[in-house]
Parts: structure tokens; C-alpha cells; sequence
């Protein structure tokens, strides 16, 4: 069973680093990394005219070790949806449209096996493409900041991880539904950046309420951690230290219980598919 | 040996239903073909047997083993080839086969051996280590049955495997699976449009109609009872001699009766008045296909 999982990750996951969506999603983290060096270098002074509330003022070293901080995660957040769109999106729905369900699905090996074999697969390279990132921002940080990086980096990074397990089980879950790579990439885009934001809003804007339940607020804390301004959201009650440890727990929560209920339904979907 | 059970299956999609009460045994190896016309079945019934489709009704043993409840047991002696193969483009033929191999439990080194002997059989070798989204359809064609023959299974099913494939490739196609049913204590089951290929291949035909199995019987004993004759019959004068004999424009179907012999039709018709440009004797298959499939 282990050795059959191994052989199935490692298979998949040569197929995906050989893949034209690997390289392109390479080069894209490329040219962010390259641009966020870039811009750290060029707005390092003027890093509190990002924070409204701090704009003109003059902040101490450890907030601005946080702000550099804030504004990296705060993009690094968003590379794992496009990584994972990438390479789960098409996960299943591939099998059937590009037909290569006929020559697995007859092996002997259990279907739950290949999904997750296929799964941690994809979240390797999402981890590995990510990581180009955070070196870059890790090498930009010690170039520009002569301390140590904080312990809230490891925990941002921590809690990345877990985001890159819950939205590839996500795109999973939403790739299994489908028989076309298109429709999943589509209703992912859909659900990620216009539903998730829709619901937001209402939420806010009618409720005064932050819907915490929703994935993409949840993958806020990543940038949260540092600073507790989450651009996503319409909420005031914002501070410039760093989310609590309830508010941690509360997003981590959210992010395991995607990751759980993603992965359990893609398997019983996985499991009882068919191929005409 | 080997055994494949088929009880009564069926397989319905909405209010179509693609196979009625299938029921088959095969106890000793054999090659069986498939036959019947496109929406027959015949796809439908081998996606069922490799669990890519499930059963609505009825089950599949191998071996004593259901193949719907215990996929992985069940699919450890199966083989298979369905539809046109489509590979991960981004692997080798190579790397394809290996992970075929170490799935049904073959070490790193067996694996290496079984490629090579494959890749031989099946005459891909110079084409192993190309990305598999480089091969033509021929290429993929060969190394889906190279696929389905690694760990020597004691069940190959394949889908028309000659299918898209120049007469060269056909040939050598059929040459291959001549192959593995002389020497292999295997039951290969595979589906065919065309006559001629079950009959050089297979031990057994089995026709499918409308989701319906509608003959099933060994290829030796479907020597012909017909001919069919081309040539002019304008001048046939008197068509009431005895010959059972049915005419087509040009074309003239008429039964060897036992005790005849092909000659003495022949002579019979030439006094009759027929010029005959060609003879051809139809087999048993043929006349059975024709008389079963609307």
C-alpha cells in the first residue's frame, strides 16, 4: 500500500514538474519575487504610506520588519490559489477529457491511492514553487533588515502550508465534479475571487460581520500573523500588531476543515467514477 | 487457469440501457472476440470488466474474485487495453511501463527486464525513451497492449487494438496477439469490427446486438455453407433447380447444401446461364453476423 502510494506520488509528480503549467507558474513566481525585490528595495523608507493609519509617521524597526513582512505574504497568499488552480484544477477532470482514465482506472490499484498520490503530487509542487518565493523574500530580508527574521515568519509559513494543502484539496474537490478541464478551471476562478468576494461584501457591508468561514479570509491570516489589516475585508476593528492566537486558530480551523471535507468528498466522488 | 464469470449484467445510462443480462463463462484460455456493430455493447462490457464502468446489475467474477467490491484483488490478473490509449504526455514510454510494472508489484530491476521484453514483442523499443505525448497514434496503439501485456496477465482485454493502425501495424498486431494466445495460458477477450481479424485471432465469437449477447461459438465450428458469386445473371433461365440462392444485382448468394460440393454448384449455375467473374465462399461468421445484426 505505502510503496504503491510512493510510486503513484512520484509518477505524478515527474508529470507535473515536466508540465507546461509548472514552467509557466515558474516563471511567473519568477518575475513577482523579482518585482517584490525589486520593490523592497526601492520603498523600503516608505513602507508605513502602505498602512493608512500610519501614513507620514515615523514607525520602530520591528514594525517595519513586520510591514516588509505583511506586504510579501500578502502576496505570497495568493501564489498558492494560482499554483493550485494550475495543477489541481485539471487534476481529475484531465483523466476523462484527455482519456488517460482508460489506461489507470484498470490498474491494480485503489482509486483512493491514485487521488492522493495525485494530490500530494500537486501540493509538492505547489510547496516547491512557493518556496522560490519565500527564498526570495527570505534573501531580500536579510539583505535589507540586520536582524534576525521573527518567529511569525516560521508561523506564516506554517500556516501557508496548511493553505496549500486546503485549496489543492479545494481544486480537487471542484475538478471532480467536472469532465472538462475548462469548467474547473472557471468555477475554481469563480468561486476563489467572485463568490468568496461576493459573500464578503455582503456579509460586511449588510451584517457588519467578518465571514470567517470562507477560505480566502481564512488564507488571510498568512499575512495576518504580522500585521492584523486584512485588505480583503471591510473591517475596522483592525490593529497594526499581529492576529491573536484565537484568531489563528479560528482561520487555522477553517483551512483543515476545507482541507478534510475537500479531500473526503473527492475521494467518494473519485471512487464511484465512471468513464463512458 | 484462469476464469472469467460475467452473471447477468446490465448496464443502463439514463433510460438507455447499453447491455441487457449479460452472462458469460470462460473456464479454460482462449481468445474470444467481440463482435457487433457500433452501440452494441461491446465497449460498454469490457469498461465494465476493467472497472472503469460499474455494473447496474450483475456482477463480474476473476478468478472467484467481484470485481466491483475488490477492484484492486480482482484487476491484479487483468490487462487491459480500452479505447484509443492516452498516456500522461509529460512520461516516457518507459517511465509509463515501469509504473504499470512496479504497481502490480514487479521490483525496479524485473521492471527494467519486462520493458525490454515488451518493448521487443511490441516494437516500440527505439521509442521508449520519447515523451509519450510525442507518439503517433500508432506508437500509443502498441504501447497501450505493451501496457496491458506486463506481469504476463492471465486476462488481456482490449478494445480494438488494430484500430487507427496502417495495414503494416494491423498486422503485426495480430501477429502479436496470435502470439499470446499460442503460448500464454491466457483468456484474451478483445472486440472487433471486423470479421476477418476474429477469425485469424480468435478461438471463440461472440456477437453483441443491441446490448444483447446473440451467438457465441468456436470459431472451428463455423466452416462456410455459402458462396457468394459476382458476374452477369441476365441469361439465367430457369432459377427453380433445387439451389437455395438468393439474388443481388451482380451478386448471387447460394448455399452449399451437405452433400454438395462448391464444384457442383458452380456447374450447376454455369447451366444455368450465369457468367461468373468471381467466387467467394462466405463463412459461417459472416452469414450468422449478417442474419443477427440489424
Amino acid at each position: 500500500m505505502t510503496n504503491r502510494f510512493l510510486i503513484t506520488y512520484g509518477y505524478y509528480f515527474r508529470n507535473y514538474y515536466r508540465s507546461r503549467s509548472f514552467y509557466l507558474m515558474l516563471l511567473l513566481v519568477l518575475l513577482i519575487s523579482g518585482l517584490m525585490v525589486y520593490l523592497s528595495f526601492r520603498y523600503i523608507n516608505k513602507l508605513p504610506d502602505f498602512i493608512p493609519a500610519l501614513k507620514g509617521k515615523t514607525i520602530s524597526t520591528s514594525l517595519k520588519e513586520d510591514l516588509f513582512l505583511y506586504i510579501w505574504a500578502f502576496v505570497l497568499s495568493d501564489l498558492p490559489v494560482f499554483a493550485a488552480v494550475f495543477f489541481g484544477s485539471p487534476a481529475i477532470s484531465s483523466e476523462i477529457e484527455n482519456r488517460t482514465a482508460f489506461q489507470i482506472f484498470p490498474l491494480p490499484i485503489g482509486r483512493s491511492v491514485l487521488l492522493m498520490g495525485k494530490y500530494l503530487a500537486s501540493v509538492s509542487v505547489t510547496l516547491a514553487i512557493t518556496a522560490i518565493y519565500v527564498f526570495m523574500e527570505f534573501i531580500t530580508y536579510t539583505l535589507v533588515f540586520p536582524t534576525q527574521i521573527p518567529v511569525t515568519f516560521l508561523s506564516s509559513l506554517g500556516l501557508l502550508v496548511v493553505f496549500i494543502f486546503s485549496i489543492s484539496a479545494f481544486t480537487f474537490l471542484v475538478s471532480s465534479i467536472f469532465k472538462k478541464n475548462l469548467y474547473a478551471y472557471i468555477t475554481v476562478f469563480l468561486i476563489y475571487f467572485i463568490i468568496f468576494s461576493a459573500i464578503n461584501i455582503v456579509f460586511e457591508l449588510i451584517y457588519s460581520y467578518n465571514p470567517f468561514f470562507l477560505l480566502a479570509n481564512a488564507a488571510s491570516i498568512v499575512e495576518r500573523v504580522f500585521i492584523n489589516v486584512s485588505t480583503s475585508t471591510f473591517a475596522v476593528n483592525n490593529s497594526i500588531a499581529g492576529a491573536p492566537f484565537s484568531s489563528i486558530m479560528v482561520s487555522l480551523m477553517v483551512m483543515v476543515l476545507y482541507l478534510v471535507v475537500s479531500i473526503v468528498a473527492s475521494l467518494l466522488l473519485f471512487e464511484n467514477k465512471e468513464v463512458k | 487457469m484462469p476464469t472469467l464469470e460475467i452473471k447477468g449484467v446490465s448496464k443502463n445510462f439514463g433510460s438507455l440501457q447499453a447491455l441487457r443480462e449479460i452472462t458469460l463463462e470462460v473456464e479454460t484460455p482462449q481468445c474470444i472476440g467481440i463482435l457487433g456493430p457500433n452501440g452494441a455493447g461491446k465497449t460498454t462490457l469490457l469498461k465494465i470488466i476493467t472497472n472503469i464502468l460499474k455494473p447496474s446489475e450483475g456482477k463480474i467474477l476473476v478468478n472467484g474474485v467481484n470485481v466491483n467490491q475488490n477492484p484492486t484483488k480482482a484487476l491484479e490478473k487483468i490487462g487491459a487495453l480500452v479505447e484509443q490509449p492516452e498516456f500522461y504526455p509529460y512520461l516516457t514510454g518507459r517511465e509509463t511501463m515501469n509504473f504499470v510494472a512496479r504497481i502490480k508489484g514487479m521490483s525496479s530491476s524485473e521492471s527494467a527486464e519486462e520493458i525490454k521484453r515488451l518493448g521487443k514483442i511490441t516494437g516500440i523499443t527505439e521509442y521508449l525513451d520519447r515523451k509519450t505525448g510525442e507518439y503517433s497514434r500508432g506508437m500509443k496503439q502498441r504501447l497501450g497492449l505493451a501496457v496491458s501485456m506486463i506481469g504476463d496477465p492471465e486476462i488481456i482485454v482490449l478494445d480494438e487494438p488494430t484500430f487507427g493502425l496502417d495495414p503494416r501495424g494491423m498486422k503485426e498486431m495480430r501477429d502479436i496477439l496470435i502470439r499470446i494466445r499460442d503460448e500464454k495460458n491466457t483468456i484474451i477477450l478483445f472486440s472487433t469490427h471486423l470479421l476477418s481479424e476474429a477469425r485469424e485471432v480468435c478461438d471463440r465469437v461472440i456477437i453483441i446486438d443491441n446490448g444483447e449477447i446473440k451467438f457465441n461459438d468456436e470459431i472451428k465450428d463455423m466452416n462456410g455453407t455459402k458462396m457468394r458469386i459476382r458476374g452477369s445473371f441476365s441469361n439465367v433461365k430457369n432459377t427453380s433447380n433445387g439451389l437455395n440462392m438468393t439474388i443481388n444485382g451482380n451478386e448471387i448468394i447460394v448455399e452449399i447444401k451437405p452433400g454438395s460440393t462448391r464444384n457442383l454448384v458452380l456447374k450447376e449455375l454455369m447451366g444455368m446461364g450465369v457468367e461468373i467473374d468471381s467466387v467467394e465462399g462466405m463463412d459461417r461468421m459472416e452469414e450468422v453476423y449478417l442474419s443477427l445484426v440489424q
